[in-house]
């Protein structure tokens, strides 16, 4: 570490060495301590700017509306997977139902018509007292 | 290249909503605070903010890590999303607008006074052409390292460190009485 290169590091982070390049943090550390008094100026008007910009760390808590709104979100997005293969096993059902019905209809008995017929009147006519006035 | 985030957005890509839930307590104040100073509007923040969490709950199942950690993309889909409505807007007259000032216990003379200091250094921020401007941000609020902010911003450390020194000399400039306010309160010298 020299002066031009602890002069660079500091104009572009800050009197700070916590900001500075993991590789020179130390002997930043190092350099300024060596040569304390020809830096007190620069590295002032350094923490100067450093202090004004801290002004502007934004504390403001972040609302629980808003992070509800983006669970909500996460949540209708995991939804919609869940539909996706609901649909799917849904489609696949009814392929396995329609072929069902159709298999089952062909290997059910089936009567003559005229037996159906006369079933269908039967109970009717049956329970029909004849009592027409 | 450790990511302290993959399991998580493995898991909410998988959806669990536990890992969500870690996500956003982990992140969501970060990208409102960068989405405030970006923008100096609070609703805009937090519209930037959801808006980079719906982008992370489209991404997170096919999430790969290696490529970038996953704070990196973050950081930049939500420069992206400031960058946006920058261009689509003037910056507000009042570069203090929804800005927060943390002092309650102050009277209200210190109060009206810290108000117009964050208002200005707002106002001198917002005067930074938009590279300087996130470059500063990402090292100095968002603390990211300097690899992590390059990667961000897709340049070279070099090009990173070019744009904080050239955004902090143009602060330096417009913000010349305010340090000296803060240097004085410091060494307990009156303000005039």
């Amino acid at each position: 570490m020299d002066r031009q290169r602890f002069d660079y590091l500091l104009e572009a982070y800050g009197a700070d060495f916590a900001r500075w390049p993991d590789g020179e943090r130390e002997a930043a550390a190092a350099f300024a301590a060596a040569h304390a008094a020809e830096l007190t100026e620069v590295l002032q008007a350094a923490r100067a700017l450093d202090a004004a910009l801290g002004t502007r760390r934004v504390e403001a808590p972040t609302p629980d509306l808003l992070s509800a709104r983006i669970l909500a979100a996460h949540k209708r997005q995991r939804g919609a997977g869940l539909d996706w293969r609901a649909a799917a096993a849904l489609a696949a059902c009814a392929v396995f139902g329609v072929a069902l019905g159709y298999g089952g209809g062909l290997l059910a008995p089936v009567a003559d018509d005229g037996d159906y017929f006369a079933s269908a009147f039967e109970t009717p006519f049956a329970d029909y007292d004849g009592d027409e006035g | 290249m450790i990511d302290p985030d993959a399991d998580l957005v493995r898991s909410a890509g998988a959806g669990d909503a536990q890992a969500a839930s870690a996500l956003v307590r982990r992140h969501l104040p970060r990208m409102v605070a960068l989405g405030r100073r970006m923008l100096n509007d609070a609703a805009e923040a937090e519209d930037v903010a959801q808006e980079v969490f719906l982008r992370v709950w489209r991404e997170a199942p096919r999430w790969k890590p290696g490529a970038a950690k996953f704070e990196t993309w973050m950081h930049r889909v939500a420069l992206n999303l400031c960058y946006d409505r920058l261009r689509r807007r003037r910056e507000k007259s009042d570069p203090d607008a929804g800005l927060y000032v943390a002092d309650g216990a102050a009277s209200a003379g210190d109060a009206w006074l810290a108000r117009q200091r964050v208002a200005k250094v707002g106002a001198a921020l917002a005067q930074l052409p938009e590279r300087q401007r996130s470059a500063i941000e990402l090292v100095h609020f968002q603390e990211l390292t300097n690899i992590a902010a390059a990667e961000t911003l897709e340049i070279s450390v070099e090009a990173l460190e070019s744009l904080l020194a050239r955004g902090r000399r143009a602060l330096k400039a417009a913000l010349a009485d305010v340090a000296q306010d803060l240097i004085g309160d410091a060494d307990g010298v009156p303000r005039v």
